[in-house]
Formats: structure tokens, C-alpha cells, sequence
């Protein structure tokens, strides 16, 4: 891929409404199309995913009468990864009677992604906020409550608010089974199909609209056509990518890469979130990293020794000799800094030499100061099941020694498919909705906000935008014995026999760890043209080692775990070169993104808004091929872009 | 909701379960009064334990009425039990290679594996046990013209089989009430956090004390 | 501590009407600080080098809430360590040398899919009967017009922590779905919310648990042991509590 000239194609619209910002919704909401009661069951949608943001939608959509049908890799659509988020979601409720507002949720969250997210976007999410809750509860989601009976919130990083409501540490968990609940409710009466143990692999574009998906049957290695008047793509991001993340093992990004070659822009794919309070990898055989929810930092305090190379336990280098970097660095926030500032610290004291433990890449997390402090009592009410979990994944226990090895892993994408204000992608017919879509979190997003993006866009915008759409498209469908479908079916099956006759020396999981080694040392935590150059170098040699070294066993026509992931591996590498370009055009750092040539003298991120007040989305030219870059400007109208400082 | 499922309420895997320990608490509580009238065996003068058969012999009609309603019970329990055994034995088509206990609070015992044999087995015990003693020898009281029911006790309870035999029925029974009291309560939805470990320990209690009970009457009467 | 050798003994099956069998393999130095899929994963990746077919298993999450995976390790769903999941299992806690069964989830109603992999939708369907509350999107409430006491919110929150993993019907010796179900209907029994459908929730979730082939709960309480949340046996009392309103009253 050639990548020191990048050809831009024509600028992109968002078509967020005009008028004065908390006006728009309404507005657009009032000028939308609407598809009356008879007609919504000519209309057959198609859902891929059934993670919150999925099972949302197509709830909703078979509620208001339409077709749904519902894909999911898994074998039930509850077992989506949204299930695995901890901490909470965010809602401007005021409840806490702390000053919060929709202007205030908007303004956070906009200033906490760097100013990289559409004004318009952010602000009916946060609009939007408050209805999640009350649809929850309405649900009989369990949140957690005072005394009084009245619910519970509690603070969270990037807010100076109370305004995340949560379910002890499975917040996700409960609402994603409200969702689904609502789903086998719509399952129940026949509008919704659900199609489990589905992997979408080619999404069918014809006369120029998203008309069909193209699937493979996990089970027994079918292939299967379904048709539609609208697609929904709904399946997460691409943190997997890196090999170790946060992610569940079958997150992948084949349903929005396959988009993405069909047509569809791909949108800021640079823009990643590594989260610092994890354990660590602790050998080479790992095969994915487990999260510890953040609340750690609001009593632990991060450190490590001032000598390179201290063998010495934690709990023997005494106090003048512990480095506690970011109490130093950042008086005023201390441990408290966003989560791309604290990992990016942590990553640089362990360059320097002076990272913990048998790999050198952790730093601690110290409570030894809070249990002094508060008591034992007090932090295991506050963290006994993270101290199990700690203890249960490394054998150490954190009560006989309350210092925690942490470090920081990919956890979450920003980046995804392109789409506009009514969620749809520049393919007319394909809505891509929570982290799929790269919509409204910038360059950063803030804890408790994926949450609520994903429910918000389900629940409460595709509803209406989508019927925007099929109220002026026909309802005429594509037959699935169409060229169009058969093409894709034919291109798959292809793929397939490729794959399975493989007889190499190298697995897929070996691959795929390379892959991610070469992206976590390059495009990880910070990225510099070098850098960069150096994966975009590496992934084509990867690529070949993919063609030319690979092993895939068993057969086609069974549940195959290692073919499955053998297909997933091609698309990572593809979007790799991807991320890996975006990293090296987007020459400033924003967010999560941070270029070592963009930084101020006491080595904080610095934006060139200038230069990069934009969306980059990205146009598939073919592999190998230098995709074809088209920019959508950043306008702020009611917030003017400032400085992020932690100092 | 529809008639059809509330015509069936006692054939779902609920209902059934309400079946088992309705007729099983039943039972339970003729057993105690059996106990009970048992220990007249105790005292010294045997005409006491005669006269007490004979006043429930002397029922006529209230008593067969009794043993028509005992019958039946022993007759839906079985029957019952039977049919969810094979039932569960369909609903687990494949059994383990290994199978463990998973420990407390799991109450899977000796006990709750095997409900299905104990209680065929003290069912045997029950028809052997009837026929020893109703349809057993009819001896005539000497001062009296009622039937001398003790003396056949005390000459089956001389005999070292029908010891052994009753020992070993008894303490079958005694598996199979140690499970089955918290089990009734339970199957019947009776369960809270604070009584329901009471009930548990209760269970074992009785459990003990009726196996007991009914056991101590032929080892007395064995080394007396 | 130092790197251990273990031997395998694994339940194979290659499709849902063929006949398994248990075959035994060894894996050797295995970490401690490896969870037990990894140590699968490893010995996987040395039967696809070997030409071999990889032990098919199911995992996603691999922090114990997703409910994918589910094995019965030493005769235990999802092993000896009470309130874990299969994928929150690490070889540490086996001895070196030591033999280890592991077999798939056992039901009638479980169909396997192949090796340790099996079917599970039977779950999906008690839900569709009603393991939600029966409203519509749109149009709800202020989330506070309802206070619901702390106690019954935990409560409620107990029983709804289910992960919907299946060991309680791989551990119980009848394959009763009972505290799957149980827990749900527990669940909205406990919450105002869940009061205008509760008799139509439990009278057809209870009808759909039957038709699913699975046994009668016999109160043995395996399932609480096994269940990787802690779900307790009392949600199916309530079940049966909310059975017999719905039925009798």
C-alpha cells in the first residue's frame, strides 16, 4: 500500500438538521417520513448483532410492526459482550440535584472525545439520556437504589457529576437482558426471527442500496442469503485486533470490514481506547485481558520504583523511593486523570525502565494508604469482587498486600463505520449503530457512555430514522436467487475452500498474536511516523505469512472454531493497514490518538484543529490498494474547542 | 390464563412435585401417630398396646374409610414418584463419566440420590410388615376376648430375621424422610431465609427421631 | 511454582447423532497461572499442528459473565471452585499429574453440537414466554415515580444476575431447568413492575420448561452450588409460590 500520498475524494455531509442545537431532534424528528401501520409489515429489516445497541433496534423495530430478523454469532443473543461492561450508564437526571443538565452531559462528553465528534450527535444523545432510564426501569432492569427508593448514582470519570446509574458491577449485564428480554418478547409473537450462530460475512448492495446479508451457519459451515429492505449492523468494534483486549473472544470486525468493501466509509479506524487499570499480560500463552473497574484509582495510587530494574516486593522499596508518576506529573488530578492520560503515563515510566513484575510492563496500584485510611471494612465493601477477581486470574492475594500490578489494554473503538445524523452509512439502506458506527464518542470516550450510546441509538433514533428511509424506498426486495446474492455466496464459499485445504506451519492464534504484537508496539499507546511506517511495513509480510504459512484444520461443513477465526484474521489484517494509515495521516493528537511529534513541551497531547478538525472516512479501493480519503469538517457551533488540561 | 392450563396444574413439573409432598406429608404424619401408638409396646402390661388395636379395630367404618385414604396416598405417592423418576431419567438421556458433589449448600446426599429406592424398598417393608401383623396370627387375649396383638409382636421381634430386617427397613426409612421434610416444604414454595435452615435441621430431626422410634421397639422387645 | 504436567481425559463427539467417547490426552508444562481454556487453547493448537481435529469448545467472555462456556471438569459444571465460571478456572488450583475429566453439559434438552459444545436455545425459549415485563418501548415513566425499596431492588437484582451459562441443568441429576427459570421468574415477582403480567410470566414459562424436556426439581440444590452467581434455591420456591397464585387463586 502506497501511504506517503493519500487521494481525497469529495468532502462528506452529516446532514445534522439546522437550527438551534437542542431544537434539531425535534425538528427533524417532525420533518422525517413515516411509514404507516400497514405498510411497516411489507418491510423486513435486517439485524446484525444483538448486543445492546442490536437487541434495542430490533425490539423496537418489531414493536412498531416490521419484519425484523436478528443475526448473532452467539448462541443466544444475550451472550452479546455489552453483557460484560461493569461500571454503568450515564443519564442527565439531575437526580442527585448536583447542577447536571443535557447541556452539561453534552459538553463532557464532547470535551472528554477531544472535540472530535459531531456537536449535533452528542447532543441528542445526551437529550436522549434520561428516556434510556425510564425505558430500564419501566423494563425491570434492577438498578441499584437508596434507602428512600429512589435510584442510586454515582461519579465517574470526566464529570464533575453524579449522573452514572448502575447495577452493582454488571450494569451492562442487566440492561443488555432488559434488551433482550424485549427481543424474545418480539421473538415470542413471530416479528422477530432470530438466527443465532451466525456470522455475517458479505453484506449484498444492489442498485446501489444495502439490500441483503450474506451468512455463514457456525454450526454446520452453511451459507445463507437473506434479503431485506434495511440493513442494521450493529457488532461492536475491532479491539480484537490488537490480539490481547478487554474484548470477548468473538468480537471481530469481518460484519463492518465486509461493509467497508462493499462501499461503506470506515471513520477514524486511529481513534482506540486503552484503558490502564488491567491486569497485566502475564505470559505469551494469554489469551485475552481482564478489565478492573476504574473506581480502583478514586482510592489506589499509582507508582512504581525510582530505580530501573527493582527486584525488590512492592511492599519492601520504602516510600522515598517510589516514583508516583502521576500524582507528580499531574497535582491538581492525581490519579483521577482520563484514561488515555493515565495509560500513557503508566506505558512511559515502563519504557523508562522502571515497570514491575516478571515482564517489566505493569506499575502498581496501590491501596495500602486507603485500607490505613478507611479500613478494611470500607474497601472490601468498595472492591471485594475486584479483589477476588484479581486474585482469582493471578494468584496473588491483594488483602495480605493491597498493591495490584496493572497495566493498560485495548479496550474499546471509537473508530467504525461512517454514518450520518439518521445513523445510516453512505450505502442508503445500511444503519450502523453503537460501537460499530464511529458517531458520537470523537476521539475518547468516557466511562458509562457506550452504555448509553448504544441503547440510545437503538431504543429511540434508528426507530425513526429508519422508517425516514423505507418510507421512500420500494417495497420490492432482491430476490436471493439474484446475481447479486449468488456472487457473494460464491465469493464466500471460495474464501472457505481456500482457507480449509491450508496445510502451513503456522495457526491462526500464532498469527493473530503477531498481528497484534506488531499493532500494540506501533499504533498502541503512542504512535510516531516511524512507527507507523514500521506496521504498515510489517502487515503485508503478516499478510503473506497469512497466504502462505497458515494452518487451518477440520472441514467446512462443521462447528470449526479455527476457520471461523481464520476468516475474522484476513479482515483484522486489512483494517490494521487501515488504522495504521488513519494513525499516520491524523498527524496530531487527539483522545486516545496520540503522535509523539504533536505534544506540548511537558509531553501532553496536543490538537492541531486547523489541520485536523475532521472526520477521516475512508473509501475501500481494493486490496492493497491506498483507500481513497474523504474528510467530513468539524464544525462547533456551541462549544468552542478548548484545551483538555489535568495539570 | 387459559382453563386448560389450570385443569392440568397438577400434571407440570410443578404440580407434581406438590403431588409428591402433599402425599408424603401425609404419610408423615400417620407415621407419627403410628409411633406413637406404638410406644404402648413400652409399658409393662401388654393389654394396654391390645386395647389400644382394639379401640382402632372397634372404628369399623372410620377405619377402613382411613385405610382406603391411606392407601391412596401411599398409592399417589408411589405413582407419582415413579413416573417423575422416569422422567428425569429421560431428561438426563446421558449420564457422566465422572460425577461429583459440588458440596454446600448443595444438599444432594446418599439420602436425595436414592429417594426412589428407599421408599420402594420401606413400600416392600410396608406390605410384608402389614401382612406380619394384620393378617398375622389371631391369638385371644387370656383375661379378655379381644385379639392379643402382643404376643405376636414379641414372638416376630424374638426372631433374628425379622429383626434385622426391620432394622435395616427402618433406617431406609430414615434416608428417605432426611431429604423428604425439606423437601415437601420446599416443593410446596415453603422456603425463606430464616426459617428455611430450621426446617432443613427439623428434617433431620425427624428423620432421626421416627427411624429411631419405630427401630427401638424390636431391639427391646428383641434383649428383653 | 513450577510448570506442571497434566493428563486429559475429554469427552469426543463429532456431531449431534454420532456416539462419543472419553480420549485421553497429556498436555505438559502448563503454567499455573494459565485459566483452564488456555491450557485447552494450547493443547488445541498442538492437534492442529498435528494434523489432528481441535477439541471444539465454546468460550467468549473469558471473565465469567457471558455464560458461553460451561464444562463439567471433574465431574463438577464448571469445576470444584464454587461461584466461578469454566473460564475463571486456573491450573493452579490442580495438583501436577493429576487426571482431569472434562465433558460437556449434560441435558436431553442440551443437544450436544460437538464435543464439549451443545445447544442451549431451549433456555432462550422458557425466556421468550415471558422472562421480561410486557411493555412497550416509548412512553415510560420517570424512572423515580416508582421507589422501589433497596432491599427488593438487591433482591430482584440477586435473581436476575443469572448468566443464563446451563450449569444448573448440567449439574442437577433430573436436568431441571427449575432455578434458570426459577430466577427469572423470581425476578419481576419481586419488582412492581413485573406485577400486571406475573400470572401469564409464570403459568407459560413453567409450560415451556416442560415442553423443553427438562426434569422435575427434586430439591437436591446442586444447582446452587454449581452456579457460577450464587443464585439460590429459594427463587424456586417463589416460582412455585407465584405457580400456584397464578393457578389456584
Amino acid at each position: 500500500m502506497i501511504y506517503n500520498t493519500i487521494p481525497e475524494g469529495t468532502p462528506l455531509n452529516g446532514k445534522v438538521p439546522a437550527g438551534p442545537i437542542e431544537k434539531k431532534w425535534q425538528s427533524h424528528k417532525a420533518s422525517i417520513k413515516l411509514v404507516s401501520p400497514a405498510n411497516k409489515k411489507k418491510y423486513t429489516v435486517l439485524v446484525v448483532g444483538s448486543g445492546l445497541a442490536g437487541a434495542s433496534a430490533a425490539a423496537a423495530l418489531g414493536e412498531l410492526g416490521y419484519n425484523v430478523k436478528v443475526f448473532c454469532i452467539h448462541d443466544s443473543p444475550r451472550r452479546a459482550h455489552s453483557i460484560a461492561a461493569q461500571g454503568g450508564i450515564n443519564a442527565a437526571k439531575n437526580y442527585p440535584n448536583d447542577n447536571d443538565s443535557v447541556w452539561r452531559l453534552f459538553s463532557d462528553t464532547l470535551k472528554g472525545g477531544d472535540f472530535r465528534a459531531r456537536e449535533g450527535n452528542v447532543y441528542r444523545l445526551a437529550e436522549l439520556s434520561m428516556a434510556i432510564i425510564d425505558q430500564c426501569v419501566a423494563q425491570g432492569v434492577p438498578f441499584a437504589r437508596e434507602y428512600g427508593g429512589f435510584l442510586a448514582n454515582r461519579s465517574f470519570g470526566g464529570a464533575l457529576v453524579s449522573r452514572t446509574f448502575y447495577a452493582r458491577g454488571q450494569t451492562g449485564q442487566q440492561l443488555l437482558l432488559g434488551a433482550y428480554g424485549s427481543l424474545m418478547r418480539q421473538a415470542n409473537t413471530g416479528k422477530v426471527q432470530i438466527f443465532p450462530k451466525r456470522e455475517m460475512l458479505d453484506l449484498v448492495v444492489g442498485e446501489g442500496k444495502a439490500k441483503g446479508i450474506v451468512v455463514r451457519n457456525l454450526e454446520n459451515g452453511q451459507i445463507e442469503s437473506y434479503s431485506g429492505h434495511a440493513v442494521i449492523v450493529a457488532t461492536g468494534g475491532y479491539s480484537n485486533l490488537y490480539f490481547l483486549s478487554t474484548n470477548a473472544k468473538n468480537c471481530n470486525a469481518s460484519a463492518i470490514w465486509r461493509c467497508h468493501r462493499r462501499g461503506a466509509y470506515f471513520a477514524n479506524p486511529c481513534f482506540v481506547q486503552i484503558h490502564p487499570t488491567c491486569i497485566p499480560v502475564h505470559g505469551d500463552y494469554q489469551s485475552k485481558l481482564t478489565l478492573m473497574s476504574e473506581s480502583l484509582r478514586n482510592d489506589g495510587r499509582m507508582w512504581v520504583p525510582k530505580k530501573q530494574d527493582d527486584k525488590r516486593p512492592p511492599n519492601e522499596i520504602p516510600e522515598e523511593e517510589r516514583d508516583y508518576f502521576l500524582e507528580r506529573k499531574y497535582p491538581t488530578y492525581g490519579n483521577l486523570v482520563p484514561r488515555d492520560v493515565a495509560s500513557r503515563n503508566a506505558k512511559t515510566v515502563c519504557d523508562e525502565g522502571k515497570g514491575v513484575g516478571d515482564t517489566k510492563r505493569a506499575v502498581y496500584l496501590d491501596l495500602s494508604d486507603s485500607l490505613k485510611k478507611f479500613g478494611l471494612k470500607y474497601i472490601e465493601e468498595q472492591y471485594g469482587n475486584l479483589f477476588e477477581m484479581y486474585q482469582r486470574i493471578t494468584g496473588e492475594d491483594p488483602y495480605r498486600v493491597p498493591v495490584m500490578k496493572i497495566y493498560p489494554a485495548l479496550h474499546y473503538t471509537m473508530g467504525g463505520l461512517w454514518v450520518d445524523y439518521n445513523l445510516m452509512s453512505n450505502i442508503p439502506g445500511l444503519f450502523v449503530l453503537g460501537e460499530a458506527n464511529f458517531s458520537d464518542h470523537g476521539a475518547n470516550r468516557l466511562g458509562a457512555s457506550a452504555l448509553m450510546q448504544g441503547l440510545c441509538d437503538g431504543y429511540f433514533v434508528i426507530p425513526y430514522t429508519i422508517g425516514d428511509y423505507l418510507a421512500q424506498t420500494g417495497a420490492g426486495k432482491l430476490s436471493i436467487e439474484s446475481t447479486e446474492f449468488k456472487q457473494a455466496e460464491k465469493e464466500i464459499q471460495e474464501s472457505v475452500q481456500k482457507l480449509v485445504g491450508k496445510k502451513g506451519k503456522k495457526t491462526v492464534l500464532e498469527l493473530h498474536r503477531e498481528l497484534g504484537l506488531l499493532m500494540w508496539n506501533q499504533v498502541g499507546m503512542g504512535r510516531n511516523q516511524k512507527s507507523l511506517q514500521t506496521a504498515l511495513e510489517g502487515i503485508p509480510q503478516l499478510q503473506k505469512e497469512f497466504q502462505e504459512n497458515l494452518i487451518v484444520s477440520g472441514d467446512a461443513n462443521h462447528w470449526n472454531k479455527d476457520l471461523e477465526s481464520a476468516l475474522r484474521l484476513w479482515d483484522y489484517m486489512e483494517l490494521a493497514e487501515l488504522v495504521s494509515l488513519d494513525a499516520l495521516n491524523r498527524a496530531e493528537s487527539c483522545g486516545g490518538h496520540f503522535r509523539e511529534e504533536s505534544q506540548t513541551e511537558e509531553g501532553e497531547a496536543l490538537r492541531q484543529d486547523e489541520k485536523f478538525q475532521y472526520v477521516s472516512a475512508w473509501e475501500y479501493q481494493g486490496q492493497g490498494k491506498t483507500p481513497i480519503l474523504h474528510k467530513e469538517p468539524l464544525e462547533f457551533e456551541y462549544l468552542k474547542p478548548i484545551k483538555r488540561s489535568y495539570k | 390464563m387459559s382453563e386448560k392450563t389450570s385443569t392440568w396444574i397438577l400434571w407440570t413439573t410443578i404440580g407434581r412435585k406438590v403431588l409428591l409432598a402433599l402425599s408424603g406429608l401425609a404419610l408423615f404424619f400417620f407415621l407419627i401417630f403410628h409411633l406413637l401408638g406404638n410406644f404402648t409396646l413400652f409399658v409393662k402390661d401388654p393389654g394396654i398396646f391390645n386395647q389400644y388395636a382394639y379401640t382402632l379395630e372397634r372404628m369399623g367404618f372410620i377405619l377402613y374409610v382411613m385405610e382406603g385414604l391411606l392407601i391412596l396416598t401411599f398409592l399417589v405417592h408411589i405413582l407419582d414418584a415413579i413416573f417423575v423418576t422416569l422422567e428425569n431419567r429421560k431428561a438426563r438421556s446421558s449420564s457422566y463419566y465422572k460425577e461429583g458433589n459440588a458440596g454446600k449448600p448443595s444438599r444432594k446426599s446418599l439420602s436425595s440420590k436414592t429417594m426412589i429406592y428407599t421408599g420402594l424398598l420401606v413400600f416392600a417393608f410396608v406390605v410384608f410388615h402389614v401382612k406380619m401383623f394384620k393378617y398375622g396370627a389371631h391369638y385371644v387375649a387370656q383375661n379378655s376376648n379381644i385379639r392379643d396383638l402382643h404376643r405376636l409382636v414379641v414372638e416376630c421381634f424374638k426372631t433374628d430375621y425379622i429383626v434385622i430386617s426391620y432394622c435395616i427397613a427402618m433406617i431406609l426409612l430414615g434416608l428417605h424422610l432426611r431429604h423428604a421434610f425439606f423437601s415437601a416444604f420446599q416443593s410446596l414454595g415453603i422456603a425463606h431465609p430464616k426459617y428455611t435452615p430450621y426446617i432443613e435441621k427439623l428434617g433431620i430431626l425427624f428423620a432421626i427421631a421416627i427411624a429411631g422410634g419405630f427401630l427401638s421397639i424390636p431391639v427391646w422387645i428383641y434383649f428383653h | 511454582m513450577k510448570n506442571c504436567n497434566f493428563k486429559l481425559l475429554v469427552w469426543r463427539q463429532k456431531g449431534p447423532q454420532e456416539p462419543g467417547k472419553m480420549v485421553a490426552y497429556t498436555v505438559n508444562d502448563i503454567s499455573p497461572d494459565m485459566s483452564f481454556l488456555e491450557m485447552m487453547d494450547l493443547l488445541n493448537e498442538d492437534l492442529i499442528k498435528k494434523g489432528e481435529d481441535p477439541i471444539a469448545i465454546d468460550s467468549d467472555c473469558r471473565e465469567g459473565i457471558c455464560g458461553t462456556c460451561g464444562l463439567v471438569i471433574q465431574g463438577l459444571a464448571h469445576g470444584s471452585k464454587q461461584k466461578t465460571c469454566t473460564c475463571q478456572i486456573y491450573m493452579r488450583d490442580f495438583k501436577d499429574g493429576e487426571t482431569i475429566t472434562v465433558e460437556p453439559f449434560r441435558s436431553s434438552a442440551f443437544p450436544i453440537i460437538k464435543d464439549l459444545v451443545v445447544n442451549r436455545s431451549a433456555l432462550d425459549r422458557i425466556i421468550s414466554k415471558g422472562g421480561y415485563v410486557a411493555n412497550n418501548i416509548g412512553g415510560a415513566p420517570d424512572a423515580n415515580a416508582m421507589p422501589i425499596s433497596k432491599e427488593t431492588a438487591e433482591l430482584a437484582l440477586d435473581a436476575s444476575s443469572c448468566i443464563g451459562c446451563g450449569a444448573c441443568v448440567a449439574a442437577c441429576p433430573n436436568s431441571s431447568a427449575a432455578l434458570f427459570t426459577g430466577a427469572k421468574i423470581s425476578q419481576y415477582a419481586h419488582l412492581p413492575q413485573g406485577s400486571p403480567d406475573r400470572k401469564k410470566r409464570v403459568l407459560e414459562m413453567a409450560q415451556q420448561m416442560d415442553k423443553e424436556g427438562f426434569g422435575n426439581c427434586s430439591n437436591h440444590g446442586e444447582c446452587e452450588a454449581v452456579c457460577p452467581q450464587g443464585i439460590k434455591i429459594s427463587h424456586i420456591a417463589k416460582m412455585r409460590r407465584e405457580f400456584f397464585k397464578a393457578s389456584l387463586l
